[in-house]
């Protein structure tokens, strides 16, 4: 048999298609996983930071925050609204959420308060890229 | 005394000699001369090439000194050849010889060693058309994967019978890589691709090296089982390099065990090229098919790396996907030198080592898949 008669025969088209796929299967196979080897390694070395920060969970609220900071009279009255906003989204918010909102409510100058905010520490960061509302120094406004 | 004399005369090769084996010495001396002057792969084809002169001394049958003949010398050492002893040995060596980082640094590039074993089974579909029988048709189609231990390890499993012309067909256009190469690497590349400049590969950890082989030998061997005695060795060979603590067995398996079975290989395989089992249709049938095997294996890799040009953000040299076909490191070379004939800054090597390395273990995989397949 020769020809294309002896392709068929011999399933010869089956053979070369699997082979050549498996061949393919197995290389990409391998560079996925050798494209994770040294991320795998990375973390691995990382191993006691992840741990660590598993045993202990840092708790939004433990962190020390200042208290003695003092507060402009406008911004006083601007802090009220803001504080509405802010029980509205919940606590810890994105600040970009917040910007959002207060521009869609017609505050004036949502983006200078809320610096403003942020410079007295009426609005801190909580180390995981979100903001809370500083009840202390609200506190301490309120007890003056 | 006069008979003695004469019967001693008709024993000697002037008087047994036929065409045949005139045409083989010439063929051995050529070999030689293309290994000694022109050094293409001269570790290689200056072994097969004496092998060749041995294996076509005319001597006479049942005398014990034919490569064919049980209980000769050449027989013993060819029993290394036929029971698949020598390839995994070599590839120990390769294993414990090839850095891999080039291949760890850029994964994808691994796939240009995939692309080049199109080169196989477009071959074996040619030799099933030209009449070859399946397991002879494999043997031949294993020669575009360049790499002659794995073309004689599946050949002995094979079509035995073929491994002195797939051995040599093989390992000689190995050897030619630098004659065959370039033309194709031209015509299927812009002068504009040929100038890419490839970024520089990041560094790779101790501990990702010394990772690889595992990892790499666990997959390939869970997929194609078949594979095991050629990677198994070069994996562990790899190993033995990057662990460092067994420097002293990867010394040897990278310098004395490899040097001895490359000569005993070389030898037997040139020895098992006598006149009357080489010189028929089928072997000018093989060195035609290999030839065809070897372009299209070089095409499919550029090709390739052509359409791999397409969707990736950091384009590559499309030069480097003809190092897809094995033959370490000679078609690297190349690649450099069509490379550095466009613009002498452009170093291609340690990238083409990537696809070059892939293509090893990818022409294993080829061959374990069609081992598996005819022994069904």
């Amino acid at each position: 048999m020769f020809g294309f008669e002896a392709i068929i025969a011999h399933d010869g088209l089956g053979i070369s298609v699997i082979g050549i796929s498996i061949v393919f299967v197995s290389l990409i196979l391998l560079s996925l996983a050798v494209s994770q080897v040294h991320k795998l390694i990375g973390l691995w070395d990382k191993r006691n930071t992840y741990y660590q920060r598993l045993k202990k969970p840092q708790k939004r609220g433990d962190q020390k925050i200042p208290s003695d900071m003092p507060v402009p009279q406008d911004i006083r009255r601007a802090s009220r609204q803001f504080k509405l906003l802010i029980e509205w989204i919940g606590e810890p918010f994105p600040l970009p959420k917040l910007l959002d909102l207060s521009e869609k409510c017609g505050l004036s100058s949502p983006h200078s308060t809320i610096n403003e905010f942020i410079k007295c520490k009426l609005i801190i960061p909580d180390d995981n890229g979100y903001y809370m509302w500083n009840k202390q120094i609200e506190e301490k406004r309120s007890n003056a | 005394m006069e008979d003695l004399l004469i019967e001693f005369l008709s024993n000697t090769g002037f008087a047994l000699v036929d065409y045949r084996n005139i045409i083989m010495l010439l063929v051995g001396i050529i070999i030689i001369y293309l290994g000694v002057a022109k050094q293409y792969e001269p570790l290689l084809l200056v072994p097969i090439g004496f092998g060749i002169l041995i294996g076509n001394i005319p001597v006479f049958k049942d005398f014990g000194l034919g490569i064919y003949e049980s209980g000769s010398f050449l027989n013993y050492v060819y029993y290394g050849v036929t029971h698949d002893i020598y390839p995994p040995l070599i590839f120990l060596g390769i294993g414990a010889l090839t850095d891999f980082s080039t291949m760890l640094a850029r994964p994808v590039l691994m796939l240009l060693g995939a692309a080049a074993q199109i080169g196989i089974f477009t071959t074996f579909l040619g030799a099933l058309a030209i009449g070859f029988p399946p397991n002879e048709a494999a043997s031949i189609g294993i020669i575009g994967g360049a790499d002659g231990p794995t073309a004689i390890f599946l050949t002995a499993m094979l079509a035995p019978r073929l491994i002195g012309p797939i051995a040599v067909a093989a390992y000689s256009y190995m050897a030619l890589v630098p004659v065959i190469q370039p033309p194709i690497m031209r015509l299927l590349t812009t002068r504009k691709e040929r100038l890419i400049k490839m970024e520089e590969p990041r560094e790779v950890s101790k501990r990702e090296k010394i990772i690889f082989p595992i990892v790499g030998f666990l997959l390939c061997c869970f997929l194609a089982p078949a594979a095991l005695p050629l990677l198994g060795m070069l994996f562990f060979g790899n190993l033995l390099k990057e662990c460092v603590v067994v420097e002293r067995l990867a010394r040897t398996a990278r310098t004395s065990l490899i040097d001895i079975v490359t000569i005993l290989l070389g030898v037997t395989v040139g020895a098992s090229t006598q006149a009357d089992v080489f010189l028929t249709r089928q072997s000018i049938g093989i060195f035609t098919l290999g030839a065809f095997s070897f372009a299209i294996a070089t095409a499919s890799g550029v090709i390739f790396a052509k359409i791999m040009n397409l969707f990736l953000r950091k384009k590559i040299n499309p030069l480097i996907g003809a190092a897809g076909v094995s033959a370490v490191p000679n078609s690297a070379r190349v690649v450099q030198m069509v490379g550095q004939a466009e613009d002498p800054t452009n170093f291609l090597l340690m990238h083409a080592m990537a696809p070059n390395i892939s293509g090893v273990i990818g022409s294993a995989i080829a061959a374990a898949i069609l081992w598996s397949f005819m022994s069904l």
